[in-house]
């Protein structure tokens, strides 16, 4: 008994020390996340998330017919080497890590007002929401993410290189 | 005592990463894919404090024993998640110590022989019958 009771305590210490530090926390999340890739991209709704759901481009035919509009530069924001590997047909290579470093050549070659879509390696990554969310604070007004990224694009069988 | 302190340092410092980013942590949670969504969160958010609370008690001695056993309960979770995931082939990132994705891809057979030895400096401290030193708080044995 007297086991379960110090079990108790250090548990009971432990859980309300976890929600209280996540509450407060700016880094803390919800209780609950968002982990069916059906429902779109996974994410555990941290307090400043960066997923924004009505960006979103979740059909993949959408996205095909609005890469043959050829109105939207598609923008990658895996790394060089993924990109390097494959990635879709005239996609510009941007890597969420490397923006700083290379928002200002891409800017010149593709002004703010030119619509973007961005992708990753589809649901279970951030990175083309984080893309988004940089290219729309640097002025960028028209911007998108295609969350089944590469593979989904490649699976549906549309142009790659 | 030094059981206590290498165990509970272990702990303490497994926990820190864990803490400062539950987010990245849930999303390793989900890549171990065993866990049903609706407890991903849950256990993103507390066990990182149980393991910083168990590694505070062992340190201290604070109820050393209870605290032991604990630590011995969750690495026997450690041990079981991996082996499954080992067992079937399932790739995924351990989040054991750093949560940086990438940085290292440890065989799980090696981690899940790094718990077990782990799990052997538990039981040490859980079956110890000798008069414990420098603790704050402890039941006899």
């Amino acid at each position: 008994m007297k086991a379960f009771k110090e079990i108790s305590i250090l548990l009971s210490v432990s859980i309300i020390a976890a929600l209280a530090v996540n509450y407060f926390s700016p880094a803390g999340i919800a209780l609950f996340g968002q982990w069916d890739t059906a429902k779109g991209v996974i994410t555990a709704n941290e307090k400043n998330h960066i997923v924004l759901n009505d960006l979103e481009i979740g059909d993949v035919t959408l996205a095909k017919k609005l890469y043959d509009s050829k109105q939207f530069v598609f923008v990658d924001a895996r790394s060089q080497d993924d990109y390097d590997e494959g990635h879709i047909k005239g996609a510009v290579s941007l890597p969420v890590g490397q923006f700083d470093e290379k928002i200002e050549a891409f800017s010149e070659q593709y002004p703010p007002d030119k619509p973007i879509i961005t992708y990753c390696s589809g649901r279970t990554c951030e990175d083309s929401h984080k893309l988004a969310q940089r290219l729309l604070e640097f002025g960028y007004l028209e911007t998108g993410v295609f969350i089944d990224g590469f593979p989904g694009w490649e699976a549906a069988g549309y142009p790659i290189e | 005592m030094a059981a206590r302190w290498i165990l509970g340092g272990i702990f303490v410092y497994a926990s820190y990463d864990k803490v400062l980013a539950p987010a990245v942590f849930a999303k390793i949670i989900y890549g171990y894919d065993l866990f049903p969504a609706p407890f991903i969160n849950l256990i993103a958010i507390i066990v990182p404090f149980l393991e910083l609370v168990t590694g505070i008690a062992l340190i201290i001695g604070f109820y050393p024993r209870s605290a032991a056993l604990m630590v011995n309960a969750m690495l026997l979770f450690f041990i079981t998640a991996l082996s499954i995931n080992l067992i079937r082939g399932h790739e995924f990132d351990c989040g054991c110590f750093s949560i940086n994705s990438g940085a290292q891809e440890t065989f799980a057979g090696t981690l899940i022989f790094r718990d077990f030895l782990l799990l052997a400096l538990g039981l040490y401290i859980f079956f110890y019958r000798y008069e414990r030193k420098l603790c704050v708080l402890s039941s006899p044995g």
